[in-house]
């Protein structure tokens, strides 16, 4: 075995998504992944929609490790004085196939390489691929220190800070504006609790997004995953806001535990794992170009996720990206063709797919979302206008409307708060 | 050269203590999920001691692993290293041995590879530390040992040994076949090559049975243990701070020197 069919670089969900596909078909595959074990560099807020996972393993729920189903979501608009939420609870959530599945990445992606390596194919831990190995125009493998392997095609799944991409020439640096930061605790709570606490049974967990005072009004938001036996609890904001306002997003964190309502939900629990994590949000934009001779770019490397504020999903999109690569590998493999002509069959496979076309959808989202408005403005009128409908001070009542119209008198123009709706109609 | 080095799966010693839970009623410590296990680092330096033998004489390296399907991983890493064979024994039987049926069944595996010029073994094993099994094995098989090595060179078919001492170390000349326990003095294993992780990928590892290397039933499991573990329990520590306030230094200096003697630290 002196050569390959493919090289993935990258073991999250796109990288073994495509090494599984192409396994499976009895292609020689290799996956080189740069933590000790697969899972020990993993990250991500905490929770899959889609069926995704469940096309590359049928069922996976009954043998996978899954903490909790997603059966409730919360939004809520965070202040000082109070919060805001919707709070939506889903029974149909709770039926097989289900929509949202709460995981460990650490546990989960160990028990996804296992699969990958049932398939068939090597996984090659603990080493990080310095550079591609380029003939002409062709990419022709990998370059480890001074070893060289070689493959008929390579696939990059290396993440958002996709170092491969860039050197391969596909895309161009990285600026702060296009950047989240995430950093995340897991706290270690009994089962008992967590359920108790947030109202759960058996299986059933909640997706939680906050917007407002846990990023200081900074865009972003704060997220809580309840799983098995612990609380995935984070926050994640936009880099060049960070570095503006001089903050870092540990502080945010700290001050968003210390949160009346967020106190609440994880006190006594202890803190047991801390990762921190970049997200390319620009959407359509920043996607690199995703092929070129003899290379494929995948998942966040090839910046494929979606962000709208309501929706915040980047594995399916990994795993959906994975998977056409490996399909369009399986293709070019059949016509002994790896050039760039054969390869754009994979940018056709995800145009043809959810995955570009929810970014077209969702074009506009970007830049919506870098509005300050919504992290601060907004959180605090909403949760003003609750305080007063809600208030009973013994003074004779006024309408709903002209309550409304009070709050938002002196803070923003009805035209521009008209202009920031038809924008938001627009975006998400 | 044949050169067989023992090697153990243990849980990672890098593990965050928050990671680490026992259960209390049955004196177990409970793996965290997620985490796999590792090599021991000293069996690690085990098989770099024999890697660098077979580097400047040549020779082949066999690893051999106590334990169940789980530890191909760790013997797979092993190989990936450098080593050429690697060898499981796995048996229901030789559940909660302890150090001693683990040497005697570690022994019993060896007589059945039959040949071997030097034996390595890490120091102790980070998870219990205990140090036993390599004395266990030479015990058993007969052979010339000396533990806590730093350096282990083969010349002229004989082996020469460094050891660690608390204030320097002892050099040791020994005929082969012989026994060495390696200690962490011998520097950094080297990590596996990619190369080195394909060719492991696909390597047999045969797995042997209790009875395949003719285990003596009486020898080994729970009812052979010659200790018995009472109590396994997470230590926890208790820190206090106190601000002692007061009008001047004297007062300060008054009150915390009450306070020492109310702890009877002060002695």
């Amino acid at each position: 075995m002196d050569r390959f069919d493919a090289i993935v670089v990258g073991a999250g969900p796109a990288g073994c998504a495509s090494a599984l596909v192409m396994a499976k078909a009895g292609l020689k595959v290799l996956v080189f992944e740069r933590g000790k074990y697969v899972g020990a560099k993993n990250m991500w807020g905490g929770a899959f929609f889609g069926p995704q996972i469940n096309y590359l393993f049928p069922n996976f729920w009954e043998e996978a490790p899954v903490e909790r189903l997603v059966t409730r979501h919360v939004i809520s608009f965070l202040t000082g004085k109070g919060s805001v939420s919707v709070d939506f609870k889903s029974t149909d959530f709770g039926i097989p196939p289900y929509n949202g599945f709460i995981l460990l990445r650490a546990k989960f992606d160990l028990w996804m390489a296992k699969q990958v390596e049932k398939a068939g194919a090597i996984l090659a831990t603990g080493l990080k691929v310095d550079d591609l190995l380029v003939e002409g125009e062709k990419v022709k493998g990998v370059k480890i220190g001074k070893e060289e392997f070689h493959s008929d095609v390579v696939i990059l799944a290396e993440g958002a800070n996709s170092l491969l991409t860039q050197k391969a020439g596909l895309r161009k640096e990285f600026s702060s504006e296009d950047i989240k930061q995430g950093v995340k605790e897991v706290i270690q709570l009994s089962r008992k609790t967590i359920e108790e606490r947030f109202n759960l049974k058996g299986n059933e967990g909640v997706a939680m997004e906050f917007v407002g005072l846990c990023t200081r009004g900074l865009p972003g938001g704060g997220f809580l995953y309840t799983n098995k036996e612990s609380l995935s609890l984070g926050v994640v904001a936009q880099l060049s806001d960070l570095i503006k306002n001089r903050v870092k997003t540990l502080d945010l964190l700290e001050e968003f535990k210390t949160h009346p309502e967020i106190g609440k939900l994880i006190e006594g629990g202890q803190t047991v794992e801390y990762s921190a994590h970049l997200i390319p949000v620009a959407g359509l934009g920043m996607i690199p170009r995703l092929y070129r001779d003899g290379l494929l770019v995948t998942g966040d490397a090839g910046a494929l996720l979606l962000g709208t504020g309501l929706i915040l999903e980047g594995a399916n999109f990994a795993i959906a990206s994975g998977m056409a690569a490996a399909e369009t590998v399986k293709m070019a493999k059949e016509r002994e063709d790896f050039s760039q002509r054969t390869l754009s069959h994979y940018q056709q496979i995800l145009k043809e797919s959810f995955v570009l076309q929810d970014l077209e959808t969702f074009k506009k989202a970007p830049k919506f979302l870098k509005n300050a408005r919504i992290y601060h403005l907004y959180p605090e009128l909403i949760v003003e206008m609750a305080e007063k409908i809600f208030r009973n001070n013994g003074e004779p009542r006024k309408g709903t409307f002209r309550m409304v119209r009070e709050v938002l008198k002196g803070r923003i123009s009805i035209w521009q708060l008209f202009s920031d709706v038809m924008k938001a109609r627009k975006a998400i | 050269m044949e050169i067989i080095v023992c090697i153990k799966q243990i849980l990672d010693p890098d593990l965050p203590p928050a990671k680490f839970m026992v259960d209390k009623e049955r004196n177990k410590v409970i793996p965290p999920e997620g985490i796999p296990f590792v090599i021991n680092p000293y069996d690690a330096l085990a098989v770099e001691a024999a890697l660098k033998i077979k580097d400047e004489k040549g020779g082949k390296i066999t690893v051999i692993t106590i334990g169940d399907k789980s530890t191909e991983d760790i013997v797979r890493k092993a190989l990936a290293m450098g080593a050429d064979e690697g060898l499981i024994i796995s048996d229901t039987i030789f559940e909660e041995s302890d150090s001693f049926a683990v040497g005697y069944i570690l022994a019993q595996g060896i007589k059945k590879i039959g040949r071997y010029d030097l034996i390595l073994c890490g120091r102790q094993a980070a998870d219990w530390d205990n140090g036993v099994v390599g004395s266990v094995v030479a015990e058993y098989l007969g052979i010339p040992i000396v533990t806590r090595a730093k350096d282990v060179k083969v010349v002229n078919g004989r082996v020469n040994v460094e050891r660690v001492t608390t204030d320097g170390f002892e050099t040791f000349e020994l005929e082969l076949p012989a026994l060495i326990t390696v200690s962490s003095e011998l520097g950094q294993a080297r990590l596996p090559s990619g190369w080195g992780i394909i060719k492991a990928a696909s390597k047999e590892i045969p797995i042997w049975s209790g009875k395949e290397i003719e285990t003596d039933i009486s020898k080994v499991g729970k009812k052979a243990s010659r200790n018995q573990l009472m109590r396994l329990i997470i230590p926890s520590y208790e820190r206090r701070c106190e601000f002692i306030t007061g009008e001047d230094l004297h007062e300060i200096s008054a009150k915390l020197t009450s306070k020492l003697m109310e702890r009877r630290i002060h002695e």
